[in-house]
């Protein structure tokens, strides 16, 4: 490749299902200008070369094995800005939801099976819990708009632009009719924005893919959730299927249980 | 006064008619609710509805809105964006028009709003009156909105299969000569008009348990009521209550460029002061964090700032903000609990 004006970015994948790096792969199809702005160095799941020059490195999946780390610190050392991509990276994802299985051991053999101890395995975490991140882009997957707003924002020197403020926010401007108030589950009170509320808009209650918003009241939320019908493991298995991480959340949760 | 019958049959086609000059934004069915769209079939209008999920509110201050454009090539140029279109707004109720009212006064003093202000004047405005209350969590009666003498261009009343029309403005006065099919009001109209209104009053209720001339005195003293922690806990912070509230009138603005920094747009969008972010400024500084004080700052704004700004209380009594809430979070409750704790 030449050498030009471009920003030099890689894309790289820990324990994932590398959805976020296709949704990236539609985005550049249908956003061209990005290439304009950009030079991808490195990006398995859509190229073959592999340079190291990169300054910002894109991150998807969680850190879920000791070997993990090692890259991951490599990755940080040469990017000059590091993103965390979509919700593995950014929250654990649903790869956290073995942290709360009793063991291990049992995870990886149902997985595995008799070829269990052939794959290395320690509680799931985001990369931020490894190295230092400079900006998230949540969701499971991402949001190919966000996404190009990021890069966008990054480049230009901005914050990201990712919405502090939670799901109820989109889905009320949308004026959906309220499924928490129709008895429905739903997280939006607590989840992050920025996916448009598309899960309430088409009737199904929001899971909480874009991890929690900074300050959320989950003590308020399981009131919520509770007066909706929810039994505790089902409140529990909604709050956790994404954010298994956020452990300490969810213990103040189990706490007032 | 120079009232008019429309009959419930001459609606569609009158509605079809403004359709070929204007947008004609109306009632329709969401699910299980109602909102206020714009209309392609008249046959879609539901002046039955009980409230709308956002306030017709919407279509003088959208949710999102563009300010204007600029180029930063060079020098700096900016350009006002104005996307307004000439505008029928149907079957508003008393508490929103009360609310439009407020919000007349809010973008036209001090720093008059060029977009509000431009769609506001392309808006003809019909009001419905409501003839029970649209359920439970109403208080329009408190809030003296539960009718109205002025506002709208064009107030509708219904009586059996017709609706008693008045038109109080000029405005009124023409859109009903060019595009309505009316006849005068006679003796047995008028009666009929005066039976529904007067069979109306009784069937709403009072829920403060106090004047509201004495909210403004009453919640100056209430700044360290132990109510705003208890709120503070039970909310969520969702930005629901204010969001659907047709007096809200708080927005956000930024600014998008494109990738080349040669040109960009200034747009705006409804801002919340329920939301954790609302009150963090430059540095990172946030100074009303805790969620007692954003439920405390609403309920001053909704009974004591706006009232000592615009002589008006800043709530209307439409009880949306008591339906939304997940949490049963609840203005009346609150505003009562504050009372009765006083006595
Ligand atoms: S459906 Fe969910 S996201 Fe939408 S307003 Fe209700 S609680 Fe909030
Ligand atoms: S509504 Fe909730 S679960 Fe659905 S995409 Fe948005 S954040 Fe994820
Ligand atoms: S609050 Fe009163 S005026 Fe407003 S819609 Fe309900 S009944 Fe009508
Ligand atoms: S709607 Fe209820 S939970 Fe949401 S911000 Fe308002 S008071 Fe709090
Ligand atoms: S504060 Fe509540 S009841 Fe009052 S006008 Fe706003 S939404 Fe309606």
């Amino acid at each position: 490749m030449t050498t030009n004006n471009k920003v030099k970015v890689a894309f790289f994948d820990f324990a994932s299902c590398e959805g976020c790096q296709l949704t990236i792969v539609d985005a550049l199809q249908t956003h061209l200008d990005l290439l304009d702005m950009v030079e991808i160095v490195q990006f398995r799941e859509a190229m073959t070369e592999k340079g190291e020059d990169y300054v910002i490195a894109f991150v998807e999946g969680s850190c879920t094995r000791k070997c993990d780390e090692e890259r991951l610190f490599k990755i940080r050392e040469q990017a000059a800005l590091v993103v965390a991509l979509g919700a593995c990276a950014h929250t654990g994802g649903v790869n956290a939801l073995k942290n709360v299985q009793p063991s291990l051991q049992d995870v990886r053999e149902y997985v595995y099976g008799d070829k269990a101890d052939w794959y290395e395995t320690y509680p799931t975490r985001p990369i931020s819990a490894v190295i230092d991140v400079d900006a998230f882009i949540p969701g499971c997957p991402i949001d190919r708009g966000e996404f190009v707003k990021v890069v966008k924002n990054v480049l230009l020197g901005k914050t990201p632009g990712i919405p502090d403020y939670p799901i109820c926010v989109e889905c009320k401007l949308k004026e959906n009719v309220c499924l928490l108030l129709e008895g429905q589950p739903c997280l939006g009170p607590v989840t992050r924005a920025g996916c448009g509320a598309i899960c309430p808009t088409y009737g199904e209650g929001c899971e909480g893919c874009r991890g929690l918003i900074p300050h959320p009241n989950e003590n308020a939320m399981k009131d919520v959730l509770d007066e909706a019908g929810l039994k505790l493991e089902e409140i529990m298995s909604r709050f956790t299927m994404y954010n298994a991480y956020q452990k300490e959340q969810i213990e103040t949760v189990e706490e007032r249980i | 006064m120079n009232l008019k019958v429309l009959d419930k049959r001459a609606i569609a086609p009158l509605v079809e008619a403004l359709m070929d000059d204007y947008r004609v934004v109306g009632p329709q069915a969401k699910g299980s609710k109602f909102t206020f769209e714009a209309v392609t079939d008249p046959a879609n209008l539901r002046f039955d509805y009980d409230t709308t999920i956002l306030p017709p509110k919407k279509v003088l201050l959208p949710p999102q809105e563009r300010l204007a454009t600029f180029t930063l090539q060079e020098d700096l140029q900016v350009k006002t964006v104005l996307e307004t279109e000439p505008t029928v707004l149907l079957g508003v109720h008393t508490c929103d028009l009360k609310a439009i009212q407020l919000l007349d006064e809010v973008f036209s003093k001090d720093f008059p709003d060029a977009q509000y202000l431009a769609q506001r004047e392309q808006t003809i405005l019909i009001s419905l009156e409501c003839l029970s209350p649209c359920d439970e969590h109403s208080f329009c009666k408190d809030m003296g909105t539960l009718t109205a003498s002025e506002g709208s261009d064009i107030h509708l009343t219904e009586i059996d299969s017709a609706y008693i029309v008045d038109a109080t403005t000029e405005a009124g006065e023409e859109l009903l000569a060019r595009y309505a099919t009316v006849r005068d009001a006679t003796e047995a109209d008028m009666q009929k008009l005066n039976k529904e209104l007067g069979a109306k009053w009784p069937k709403f209720n009072y829920q403060l348990d106090f004047e509201t001339a004495k909210l403004p005195s009453m919640l100056e003293a209430a700044f360290e009521h132990p109510l705003w922690n208890d709120l503070g806990d039970r909310c969520l912070a969702c930005g629901s209550c204010t969001n659907v509230c047709p007096t809200c009138y708080c927005f956000n603005v930024y600014d998008e460029v494109d990738m080349l920094l040669t040109k960009g747009t200034r747009s705006r969008n409804w801002d919340s002061c329920q939301l954790d972010e609302f009150a963090r400024v430059a540095g990172g500084e946030n100074f009303r964090e805790a969620r007692a004080a954003r439920q405390r700052h609403r309920l001053m704004r909704k009974g004591k700032y706006i009232y000592e700004k615009f002589d008006e209380l800043g709530c209307v009594g439409c009880g949306r903000c008591i339906r939304t809430c997940t949490a049963k979070i609840s203005i009346v409750e609150s505003f009562n609990t504050i009372h009765n704790g006083k006595k």
